[in-house]
């Protein structure tokens, strides 16, 4: 083989070459490429993952030094040049590597085909660890689950998947990015599953599952497997308790409201503000943060995972905890509302833990007898905040239980989460994200309405037995002679095997006119028979067989040959135009 | 329902295609292990770096933070070991280190609730607990004080639990000595003493604090088992000392005490405690230059029995002139009245009754006078002190 064969072959089989008919030469390839990819996606996204986090925590000590406390000068300038910083990367360079990630990924599904450039994922590597370890009041997962979701990304481009797979690949990396983030596998899972797809789809729930704990096992390779927060096993010793954990549900509920509308209410303004103070909006908030941090709060900036731990630890007083999570509260709204990329679940996890351990300290304080232990009520608190502000109901509970490694406490989640969450649906029509996106231009799909849809299914077209029943025995004569005597359109044959078939009067007079009088319809029926359907199915599914259908029965799943009805194409039709 | 679906068999020139994609795939699948592989070895490397620096951190501040404690700076302890703590999550000496500083720091509400949630988390830590009864003692909430005292006792302990739960021990009996609560001090003390090695330093201080407990008797026992020792030092007989002092053995206590200004370790102690230990040897001698003893030949026990006679009776008078007098006193009176007015040595000599009647009344007087008049001077004090146990003198 020459040398020019050799490049020339080369050529062809690198990746990206010219496309192939891959449908035709090997149509199982994508699902097969798909669950392996899953797991380099996994794999790659717990590395990078690790490296972001390592890469914040040294930006922070180098910057803010190794323990900042307030009273220090370099507090004040040292979050105001992260965000100018990080502003000018995010204006010259990596454009879309602005806000948390969470939405930018649900576009990059529904909106770009799946597409997160390789420039994005540095971008928001890079800016994301600049402002967090510089001291701005944001977390690092939301950035996570976009580097992951960009991974899998360019990932899948470079394998040439098919445009459908390109597309179902971004939640995947996102799962795993969120996942490495938290240590939590099922929490990633479950949070794309409620806020990136909406829906559980089977197509690829598998391959999330081995990326979250492929990027999870990596992750704890480095990080170690015992949970983000350690706390005593919780014991309910009296039930009364569970109004103090319903009184946290109630507060955090309100809280996340406020939060939600501080947000809604600063960051269009910012926005719409001269282009040229997008680049000082993020300096002018580090500033503030700052100040904050300055004049005694510097647990508010960066993060906050060690003030949380503190909290949980009973080591600050009530009062003072719920400064913390006011002053948070203000911090990550003027960091957020500013355009610094960074995430919003470490902060909302923060004010969730400052709240809940204030309030467990204040029954503490009050109400001794109760026993619930402060770190107790702070990762509830957590759960709380979750719930109501990020609006991901199922995610909060398993968050909780994830990130301690308790399972004991998921009665006073349960009770507090719920509480938050209608709290924050009744008052706060529109989830977070997706004001967002709405202020973003984007349209991306609410689904929180999603999730709560209720589709149709067969029973809810289902009539009730109106037509007449002809046995596979019966002869043509007997059976047309029936028909004439009812008038009916169309009729149903149930077959000695409990099949059945449809048949219109149309299709009887041309099987009377063909065959003997004395056939047997069983035998005067076409090979073809209607399919079996059940009243639990959904609706759609009947759709496709109408064309050749008349009707379909509807059977019984305790008894096949026991009719709970038929459905008729107007019947459906009518159902959908009344739902 | 599963549906088959048939396709028309693959040509030539697309089976050639299909070996294409296959090494299509597999080269992109061998580059993304490549890359994979060096990803996590430029990952390693930067978290071996983070890491190191980052226990290097949690190992500066902690240092810090003891080094502020002992030097009695609670608050910059609780920053530093706050610092200390973020950079080893997780560690639970840091912690309890923590907690202890916040309750150094006067951050008791703070500190409880710290240790608390520790103790959580280790129910049977001693060590949590010690900390919980010193915040508790602190705050003079006795009961929880030695709720906590004596489940650090009954608690878990790292390393020589053995030595910290003795130290436990006499740290508890040293509160309810504090509290008066005497006789369980004792009882812990002597609990202490059963259990204790034959360390001088040890010995020492359990003997010193069943002094302060009011059980002179048991530290003059351990006091004594020292002085046995060829290293035993000033502190020993000094000891010794004033435990016989206290008792009464007056004898036992010169002897001691003379020991003591001569030892190896006198001088080094402060002025003051020198001249307290020169001053009860002062007074041991001079009581034993008192004591009417019945060792001593009858002339000189009867000139002793005389002067105290007269010492007691001055007592007497003027404690009838400064005072409003009971119905006891009277009758002491009435029997100084039946003893002879012109009482001399001869007559003491000749009559060992009115000898023993006389410094008997003696005695009584001292003790009287002093209940009445308030707490004697001079003579009148070292013969209360014998009064209190006079054959124990001798001792």
């Amino acid at each position: 083989m020459t040398l020019s064969k050799i490049r020339t072959f080369l050529n062809e089989i690198r990746p990206g070459a010219a496309p192939l008919d891959v449908a035709r030469l090997a149509p199982t390839r994508d699902e097969r490429l798909f669950l392996v990819l899953s797991i380099f996606i996994g794999v790659i996204s717990g590395l990078l993952v690790v490296s972001f986090r390592v890469a914040i925590e040294w930006i922070k000590i180098l910057t803010l030094g190794a323990a900042p406390h307030a009273g220090q000068y370099r507090l004040f300038f040292v979050p105001a040049i992260a965000g100018l910083v990080a502003a000018l990367l995010v204006h010259f360079a990596f454009p879309a590597a602005r806000g948390s990630g969470v939405n930018q990924t649900k576009a990059a599904l529904y909106i770009y085909n799946g597409y997160i450039s390789f420039k994005t994922v540095i971008g928001k590597f890079i800016t994301a660890a600049i402002a967090i370890g510089g001291g701005h009041s944001l977390g690092p997962e939301d950035p996570s689950l976009q580097i992951g979701a960009g991974v899998a990304s360019i990932v899948a481009r470079k394998l040439g998947l098919s445009r459908q797979k390109l597309r179902l690949v971004a939640p995947i990396g996102a799962a795993a990015g969120l996942a490495a983030a938290f240590n939590a596998p099922i929490s990633a899972i479950l949070f794309v599953i409620e806020e990136v797809i909406g829906q559980w789809s089977a197509a690829v729930l598998g391959s999330i599952v081995l990326a979250a704990i492929s990027s999870v096992v990596v992750a704890r390779r480095f990080w170690g497997s015992q949970p983000m927060f350690r706390i005593p096993a919780v014991t309910l010793r009296d039930s009364r308790e569970l109004i103090a954990y319903a009184v946290l549900g109630v507060i955090g509920g309100f809280v996340a409201i406020l939060f939600s509308r501080s947000l809604g209410y600063l960051r269009p303004r910012l926005r719409a503000m001269p282009r040229w103070t997008h680049i000082a909006q993020p300096a002018v908030a580090g500033l503030l943060v700052g100040a904050i941090g300055f004049i005694g709060f510097p647990q508010v900036m960066g993060s906050g995972y060690g003030a949380m731990d503190h909290a949980m630890h009973g080591e600050f007083a009530w009062k003072f905890l719920l400064l913390l999570a006011l002053f948070k509260l203000v911090a990550t709204t003027l960091s957020f509302s500013s355009g610094t990329p960074g995430g919003m679940f470490a902060p909302t996890l923060f004010i969730g833990a400052m709240l809940g351990a204030g309030v467990g300290s204040f029954e503490k304080w009050f109400f001794p007898h109760l026993t619930g232990t402060v770190g107790a009520y702070a990762l509830v608190g957590m759960g709380v905040l979750f719930a109501g502000f990020l609006r991901v109901p199922l995610t909060s509970v398993f968050m909780v239980l994830e990130v301690s490694g308790n399972y004991s406490i998921i009665l006073p989640v349960i009770v507090a989460n719920t509480i938050a969450y209608l709290i924050s649906r009744t008052f706060q029509r529109v989830p977070v994200f997706e004001m967002f996106a709405y202020q973003d231009g984007l349209d991306l799909p609410s689904l929180e309405e999603q999730r709560e849809e209720t589709p149709l299914h067969i029973e809810d077209a289902v009539e009730p037995l109106g037509v007449p029943v002809a046995q596979g025995e019966d002869s043509l004569a007997e059976v047309a002679a029936a028909m004439a005597e009812a008038k009916a359109s169309a009729f149903l044959v149930q077959l000695a095997d409990n099949s059945w078939y449809a048949m219109t009067v149309d299709e009887l007079t041309t099987a009377v006119t063909a065959l003997a009088q004395e056939t047997r319809m069983e035998q005067a029926v076409k090979p073809d028979r209607v399919p079996t359907l059940f009243p639990d199915m959904p609706l759609d599914t009947a759709l496709p067989y109408f064309p050749r259908w008349p009707l379909l029965p509807v059977l019984n799943r305790a008894s096949r040959g026991k009719l709970e009805g038929v459905i008729s194409l107007n019947g459906v039709l009518k159902r959908y135009q009344s739902f | 329902m599963a549906v088959t679906e048939t396709h028309a068999p693959l040509s030539a020139e697309e089976r050639a295609e299909k070996r294409k994609l296959m090494l299509r795939d597999a080269i992109a699948l061998i580059s993304l292990f490549i890359l994979t592989a060096a990803l996590a070895i430029v990952t390693y490397a930067l978290f071996a770096s983070f890491t190191r620096h980052r226990d290097a951190l949690a190992r500066r501040w902690q240092a810090t933070g003891e080094r502020e404690l002992r030097e009695g700076h609670p608050t910059q302890a609780v920053d530093a070991l706050s610092s200390a703590l973020e950079y080893g999550p997780g560690r639970r000496d840091i912690e309890i280190e923590l907690a202890s500083a916040l309750a150094a720091a006067g951050r008791n509400r703070e500190a409880t609730a710290y240790f608390n949630s520790l103790l959580d988390a280790q129910p049977g830590n001693g060590e949590i607990h010690l900390d919980l009864a010193r915040i508790a003692a602190k705050e003079g909430n006795a009961t929880l004080a030695e709720e906590h005292y004596q489940r650090a006792l009954d608690g878990t302990w790292e390393g020589d639990g053995y030595v910290r739960r003795r130290n436990v021990r006499l740290e508890m009996a040293g509160y309810l000595i504090s509290r008066e609560d005497y006789t369980r001090a004792q009882t812990e003390l002597r609990t202490a003493s059963g259990n204790a090695p034959n360390d001088p330093a040890i010995q020492l201080q359990i003997a010193f604090l069943m002094e302060q407990a009011r059980d002179p008797l048991d530290a003059l026992n351990i006091y004594r088992s020292q002085i046995r020792r060829r290293d035993a030092t000033a502190d020993t007989f000094e000891g010794l000392g004033r435990t016989a002092y206290a008792l009464g053995w007056i004898t036992t206590a010169r002897d001691a005490l003379q020991v003591a200004t001569v030892t190896r370790g006198f001088t080094a102690q402060s002025k003051t405690a020198r001249d307290a230990v020169r001053q009860m040897l002062a007074d041991a001698t001079h009581i034993l230059d008192l004591y009417p003893s019945p060792d001593l030949k009858v002339r000189a026990r009867a000139i002793r029995v005389l002067n105290a006679a007269k010492t007691a009776r001055s007592r007497l008078s003027g404690c009838f002139a400064s005072a409003n007098v009971s119905g006891e006193m009277a009758d002491l009176q009435n029997k100084w009245t039946q003893v002879p007015a012109r009482l001399s040595v001869s007559v003491l000599e000749r009559d060992p009754q009115l000898e023993q009647t006389t410094i008997s009344l003696v005695y009584e007087t001292e003790q009287q006078t002093a209940q009445t008049c308030g707490a004697p001077t001079g003579d009148d004090a070292l013969l209360l002190k014998i009064a209190q146990a006079p054959l124990a003198v001798r001792q």
